[in-house]
């Protein structure tokens, strides 16, 4: 990401949801337009707190057709390395943000005959502005949306004045399971599934999917990670000919961003492969928290995913 | 003279049953009966319990003395149509899968003109290229589109051919459109009128 690619925005509305998820609606700080983007897409937030930069990834929840404002929705996470904290405590209405051009990662597929989406928690946030996009196109959904209980359903009448008859929510307080085993099952040909949500979920709904016959291609999923917290190591950046020392709390690639050093990137969330970067050396081993690499590319250890993996090693030389 | 080396032309590859699949749609015409069995013996093999959700659409070539059905009931699938041409096979295979459940695979056997219309239904039907097998095998004729006149000639087995719509020679290319299950055919004598390459057979 380079710097023209930041735009700077303000808050113009704070709202809190549930307990742990806030609202927050940004406009351009010069008025103008935001870019356009399509429903799934995400924006990266940088925060510019005291002690250091935050920059995390969020889905934009509002319409597609709206670029008047965005609308991110933020669970404030229990083991939050400061990103959520800062964002539910310290940013109020008129608050200054930055944030980087939407990009779509869990697009809708356009040729499907029928979509199936199914969110779990703060999972939801993609497919709101899907579901604008999916008004327009009239193709067949259902939308199946676990919670933890009612209070919790954010978005429930907002929801349900879309999705109608076409959304099926279920109460984890109250022992109620999505189906997913007859769900998957009785889809026509041509359907496509999209999950995002907690990890168990989405291995639920793949291997689910892929046990009744889905093949891959019919199969979307998202999930950001967000980095890990781990060992304190030291890494070598062999074409800025410069170490970078990765403190427990902050990954490698804000590590390596702090050092002044442009690395490439996208999604923050160890999903779209793009700050892929070459292992040139190492003693010790990676420690690989993506969704990209196959488990084969991982075991070879000549890449890594500076955006949310680390490593455990006394030396790492990189190709950056 | 033929354009080679264009990416739309289409790779098949020899069938094999695909072990992840729920339910098996087959389509076979004439000598693409071989493939067919093929998959169908790889199924009892490995999930013998698919077979009763499999069903076979054959168009034979020629009257078979114990009726084209008889290889594929022998090997017990569980649903064997056979159909007296390509049109009517296509009708049928239309319904099939507008009646089929998410977890389909389809196998494709016979001609390329053959694959070429099952592949445009399937395409309507949002099926991808992992739920999709093909193997050609029979003529290699094409199915030849003008690009002027629109019409579209079939059974084209040379370099060359009038249209059958507008009569020009068309000179027939490797641009293959899935959309309209043919290869492009573009007017050959254009810039030279009458000037035209010999007629070579290409595709028999």
């Amino acid at each position: 990401m380079t710097d023209r690619e930041i735009l700077a925005v303000k808050v113009v509305a704070v709202e809190r949801v549930t307990p742990l998820i806030k609202h927050f609606t940004l406009a351009a700080v010069d008025g103008g337009s935001l870019p356009a983007f399509s429903g799934g897409s995400h924006i990266v937030v940088v925060m510019h707190a005291a002690e250091r930069v935050h920059r995390n990834p969020y889905s934009l929840l509002s319409a597609p057709q709206n670029l008047e404002t965005y609308q991110i929705g933020v669970r404030r996470m229990e083991e939050s390395r400061g990103g959520s904290h800062y964002l539910h405590d310290t940013v109020e209405v008129g608050s200054r943000l930055e944030i980087a051009h939407p990009v779509n990662l869990f697009p809708l597929d356009k040729i499907a005959r029928k979509h199936v989406l199914i969110a779990g928690g703060i999972g939801i946030t993609p497919f709101l502005a899907q579901l604008e996009d999916l008004r327009e196109t009239g193709v067949p959904y259902e939308l199946h949306y676990s919670v933890r209980s009612p209070e919790h359903a954010a978005f429930e009448r907002r929801l349900a004045a879309m999705a109608g008859a076409r959304l099926h929510l279920y109460h984890d307080s109250a022992g109620e399971v999505i189906p997913f085993e007859p769900l998957l099952g009785r889809q026509p040909l041509g359907t496509h599934v999209y999950v995002c949500g907690p990890a168990g979920l989405i291995r639920r709904v793949t291997e689910t999917a892929r046990g009744l016959g889905w093949s891959d291609s019919h199969i979307h999923w998202e999930q950001f990670s967000a980095p890990p917290v781990g060992d304190a190591f030291d890494v070598f950046l062999a074409r800025s000919k410069i170490t970078v020392h990765v403190p427990p709390d902050q990954s490698l690639l804000e590590s390596i961003e702090a050092a002044g050093i442009d690395a490439p990137y996208l999604c923050r969330g160890g999903v779209c492969g793009f700050c892929h970067t070459r292992v040139l050396e190492l003693d010790g081993e990676l420690l690989h928290n993506d969704h990209f690499l196959s488990d084969a590319d991982k075991a070879k250890g000549r890449s890594i995913m500076p955006c949310v993996s680390r490593a455990r090693c006394s030396s790492l030389v990189l190709d950056l | 003279m033929l354009v080679t080396g264009i990416k739309s032309k289409p790779v098949y590859a020899p069938l094999e049953a695909d072990g992840g699949g729920r339910f098996h749609v087959m389509l076979g015409r004439g000598v693409g009966r071989e493939p067919l069995l093929r998959v169908i013996a790889g199924i009892a093999a490995a999930k013998p319990d698919a077979l009763a959700r499999t069903r076979v659409l054959y168009l034979p070539d020629s009257a078979q003395p114990d009726g084209a059905a008889a290889p594929f009931t022998a090997a017990r699938v569980g649903a064997v149509e056979i159909f007296p041409g390509a049109e009517r096979l296509l009708g049928r295979f239309r319904e099939v899968l507008d009646g089929a459940l998410m977890g389909t695979r389809l196998y494709v056997a016979g001609p390329e003109s053959f694959i070429g219309l099952a592949m445009k239904i399937a395409l309507e039907f949002n099926l991808n290229k992992d739920e999709i097998r093909a193997e050609e095998c029979g003529t290699r004729a094409r199915r030849v589109y003008c690009v002027h006149c629109r019409a579209t000639t079939e059974d084209v087995r040379t370099n060359i051919a009038p249209c059958v719509g507008c009569a020009r020679w068309l000179l027939v290319r490797d641009h293959y459109s899935r959309r309209l299950a043919a290869y492009m055919g573009v007017m050959v004598d254009a810039e030279a009128p009458g000037e035209r390459p010999p007629v070579v057979e290409l595709f028999p």
